[in-house]
């Protein structure tokens, strides 16, 4: 009797080790390839249009990871030496400080001829050392077309007149494009808004406070809150405010005016577990014809003049990249964002963020 | 305060005879002694030495304390915790009070109308109230209907949301712990106080009120030092002007530069919640972290005497100077004024609890794509979502893997170290146990962000193993209260009389004292199941991309996108409670009969 209870006991922890050494190992696969993803709509036509495909071409399964920033995550992944992505998209104020230390050389040569030819028209400010832009992000001012109908908001200025557009607003908890929407709509020039006197536009900020009803942190947020009417007029991501506006025809609408063009980096980390796999689908996001056809689902261009001919015209006048849009826009300052506090302790974009957050807390 | 006052050390020390091998079973907590340092114990320290990091030790408080914002939220946090932990005391009494006083299935459902949220994971109580307070939701649906408001109100994104959600998500904690504390009481006090002719005001006054004071301690620490560290409520209803100290540890997070003054803000989150629970502990005995909540009043009825004897002479005179003429102008009201109060605020608090239940069960039910509530017309399209989503499988999938193996881990090792604290008669018994519990009061932030670097170091990120091992450490102090109780409650006499009649230690832990912990056993292996299904904190520092939690999951979805999916999870969430409780009941009634 205690001899078969030993057994018993023996046998159940065997199994356990067995257990544990299976749990540990299944994580480890080479078909595979991990990528960063935004989410909501957006990671929905990704998967769609991009990954889908790509899964069925070459057998490689693509993990993604919705996140909305890697930055530090990479930094710490990398410092500890395992490293658990393959591609991410890096701020662009943040190739700079995480350039040296945490990612890889993108090796050019072995991309597929489609992805060569995509990079050939791109600028080299584009297509650099170890990142590569693969979209191009408007950010915006938003609006419900039901709340405003007849006459609709043109500027920061307006975004900040409650009396002439009365209604409750959504703004990003974040100090960069918030900060320089301040200074416009304290009379500052689009030339003159770097670097950023980050006192006068707290200040401002301070003014539209009472009539923001929600700081928004994710992407997708500000959309939705535009649809439940929790917002009425909103700093979005250009992307999902044309979606929304495109495809499922939602009572939204925007304008480039004063808007915030900028790019998103893709990179492959240091120490990536899958370097091959994840050139294999950069290369794959870089074929013109697949990219153009990813902006009839959600339009985020690359930004490529090949991108741009292939594309429905009716499709690529949304882009933050059109030439249209470009000229309303405000060319966005990564360099001042990730360059050095005054303070000498952070970055520009943290020392604002404390500043942001101590106004809000108020 | 010394060790016989705790309940679990001193019946033990005196009456032991137990046969030579087993005379002395302190080596049983070795297990998880070594488990708790190495995951615990270890990445806490190495927290702290990363924190004095940098040109000179102090370089990283100095900001913290130097730049008001942190501050502020430092302040800010406590203002918040403590008006949650009174709002919970406000109504956590009425509703303890209702529990004891009713009798058969009603009591059953009040019962049942508090247990059960209590194990829905915070994030779907949290997601439900969003539901509930929703420009789209049914308060502003009533509301509108009703002519209250002419449109539409925003209820969401302020501070009253958050202390709506925390004390919504807290009161189960403060009921539990004052209910245990009244169920512990005897009866014949009261009876005693109404014989010599005392109203029911003067008996509960003089008698419930001071003799409860215990509990009603333990339960407003306890919800107090939780929501020091509250982290998800905060983020999904409040606003920028509600922003917790967790809050700042998950933001800054986001910065590649922060490394250093991350893990300072941490320390210092960490050393307040600790110096809270000293400052408690000082008071009313350690035992408030585990006598507390989980269930343990069956075999503890030595209730720490001296804390409540100091607590009753001290409010006692205060009591009879200020409160009781007030009292008697109250009394001044009709009969049954008492009992009304106690059923219209014990229903209240319960309409609070189940509302956001029920209206979410619904929504999973409904056509519209978006949040509306009452749905637009029913249908099973989003249950058909879930099911086809072979993202929601494999996260539902991984969550239950990891939740099965944390709760072997939680059990075994939990279950040898209350054989250890309980049967030795190893010196500092208090301490040990305040070690072995002490992980239910650290931040999970803060345990999240401590084991994070150990985790990338040892390859332990993002393995099913890894998080079953993260999540059992909040699970261990579960499995050791309540197995702690349950061995208490075995006839050590038994025990004696088999192996006197030759039976080896092993077989009489088997045969004897194995089958008398099951019940025990089982409840401890559920919740600690439950513990790690429902844990969303340190999974968001520890998963990977290939390691997607249900949780997880309903956390990217809540944030991205909120949909009628998270509905049919909460449901499913909530099927999978109840079913846990029917099967864990016999258990549980076991458990209560004997305090009653």
């Amino acid at each position: 009797m205690r001899r078969k209870f030993l057994e018993r006991l023996a046998g159940g922890v065997a199994a356990a080790a067995v257990y544990f050494a299976a749990a540990h190992v299944a994580v480890a696969q080479s078909n595979e390839v991990i990528m960063q993803d935004p989410g909501g709509a957006y990671g929905e036509a990704l998967r769609e249009i991009m990954y889908d495909p790509f899964e069925k071409e070459t057998g490689i399964k693509v993990i993604t990871v919705q996140e909305a920033r890697s930055g530090p995550r990479i930094k710490a992944q990398v410092d500890a030496g395992k490293t658990e992505w393959d591609l991410t998209f890096i701020f662009d104020q943040e190739t700079k400080l995480l350039g040296d230390c945490c990612l890889d050389k993108i090796d050019y040569s072995k991309l597929s001829e489609s992805a060569q030819k995509t990079l050939a028209t791109m600028p080299d400010n584009l297509k650099r050392p170890n990142g590569v832009a693969l979209q191009v992000i408007g950010v915006a001012l938003a609006y419900n077309t039901e709340k405003y109908s007849g006459e609709v908001p043109q500027s920061w200025a307006d975004f900040w007149n409650v009396e002439k557009f009365p209604g409750t607003r959504c703004l990003p908890a974040w100090p960069r494009f918030v900060f320089e929407a301040a200074l416009m709509a304290d009379g500052v020039k689009k030339e003159d808004l770097y670097p950023i006197d980050m006192e006068r536009a707290l200040k401002k900020v301070e003014e539209i406070k009472p009539h923001v009803s929600k700081w928004w942190t994710t992407a997708a947020q500000a959309p939705q809150l535009l649809l439940d009417g929790e917002a009425d007029m909103c700093m979005a991501y250009a992307g999902r405010i044309n979606n929304l506006v495109v495809v499922e025809g939602a009572p939204v609408d925007m304008t480039w005016n004063e808007g915030f063009v900028y790019y998103d980096f893709f990179s492959i980390p240091k120490g990536a577990p899958h370097y091959e796999n994840a050139l294999k689908l950069l290369a794959w996001r870089l074929d013109a014809q697949r990219a153009a056809q990813l902006t009839q689902a959600y339009p985020v261009a690359l930004p490529s003049p090949l991108v741009y001919e292939a594309a429905d015209k009716d499709i690529s006048r949304l882009w933050a990249n059109n030439p249209d849009n470009i000229a309303k826009a405000i060319e966005w300052s990564p360099d001042y964002w990730g360059a050095a506090s005054p303070d000498g302790r952070s970055t520009n974009e943290e020392y604002g963020q404390e500043k942001l957050n101590a106004l809000l807390a108020k | 305060m010394s060790v016989t006052n705790i309940p679990l050390g001193g019946a033990d020390r005196r009456s032991f005879t137990l046969p030579e091998r087993l005379k002395d079973p302190a080596w049983l907590l070795l297990p998880a002694a070594a488990f708790l340092a190495f995951i615990y114990l270890l990445p806490v320290i190495d927290l702290v030495r990363i924190s004095l990091s940098g040109p000179s030790w102090s370089v990283h408080f100095e900001r913290v304390f130097a730049v008001p914002l942190y501050w502020n939220s430092l302040v800010r946090t406590m203002e918040i915790s403590f008006m949650v932990a009174l709002l919970c005391l406000f109504f956590g009494y009425p509703t303890a009070l209702l529990i004891h006083k009713s009798s058969g299935w009603r009591q059953i459902v009040v019962a049942t109308a508090v247990i059960l949220p209590y194990f829905i994971a915070i994030l779907i109580r949290t997601y439900s109230w969003m539901v509930l307070l929703g420009r789209n939701g049914p308060i502003n649906k009533l509301a509108v209907a009703l002519g209250i408001f002419d449109q539409p109100a925003q209820l969401l994104f302020n501070r009253s949301a958050v202390l709506l959600g925390m004390t919504a998500v807290l009161l189960p904690l403060m009921v539990l712990s004052i209910y245990s504390s009244i169920a512990r009481q005897d009866p014949s006090f009261v009876r005693a106080g109404q014989a010599s002719g005392a109203g029911p005001l003067a008996v509960f006054w003089r008698v419930l009120l001071p003799l409860t004071m215990p509990g009603m301690g333990a339960g407003f620490l306890l919800v107090f030092v939780t929501a020091l560290g509250f982290f998800i409520t905060p983020t999904l209803l409040g606003g920028p002007g509600d922003q917790m100290f967790a809050m700042h540890i998950t933001q800054q997070a986001d910065f590649a530069t922060s490394e250093g003054f991350l893990q300072a803000l941490a320390v210092v989150l960490l050393v307040i919640t600790l110096i809270v629970v000293a400052i408690a502990g000082r008071f009313l005995g350690f035992e408030f972290i585990w006598g507390g909540g989980k269930l343990v009043e069956a075999s503890s009825h030595a209730s720490s005497p001296r804390s409540s004897r100091r607590g009753g002479t001290l409010s006692a005179k205060l009591a009879d100077s200020v409160g009781w003429p007030l009292l008697r102008l109250l009394s001044r009201m009709p009969l049954g004024t008492g009992t009304w109060t106690v059923r219209v605020l014990g229903g209240f608090v319960l309409l609070a609890l189940m509302a956001p239940i029920v209206v979410v069960m619904i929504l999973s039910f409904s056509k519209a794509s978006f949040l509306t509530f009452p749905p637009p017309g029913f249908s099973l399209r989003w249950y058909e979502k879930f099911f086809s989503d072979s993202e929601w499988m494999t996260a539902f999938t991984n969550s239950f893997t990891i939740a099965l193996l944390s709760a072997v881990i939680a059990v075994t090792l939990g279950g040898l170290a209350a054989l250890g604290i309980v049967r030795s008669s190893i010196r500092g018994k208090a301490a040990i146990m305040l070690l072995l519990v002490s992980p239910v009061i650290v931040p999970p932030v803060v345990l999240g962000l401590s084991l994070y670097s150990l985790f990338l170091r040892t390859d332990l990120a993002g393995t099913i193993s890894g998080l079953a091992a993260a999540h059992a450490i909040g699970g261990l102090p579960i499995v050791v209260v309540i197995m702690a109780a349950s061995l208490q409650g075995v006839d050590r006499r038994l025990e004696q009389a088999a192996a006197v009649h030759g039976a080896s230690p092993l077989t009489v832990f088997r045969t004897v004292t194995l089958p008398a912990v099951a019940p025990g056993m089982a409840a401890a292996a559920f919740f600690a199941f439950l513990h790690s299904f429902d844990e969303l904190v340190l999974s968001l520092f520890l998963s990977s991309a290939q390691l997607r939690t249900l949780p997880l999951r309903l956390w990217a979805d809540v944030n991205y996108q909120l949909n009628p999916v998270l509905a049919v999870v909460s449901t499913l969430e909530v099927l999978l409670v109840v079913g846990g409780i029917a099967l864990a009941r016999p258990v549980l009634a076991g458990r209560t009969k004997p305090a009653v």
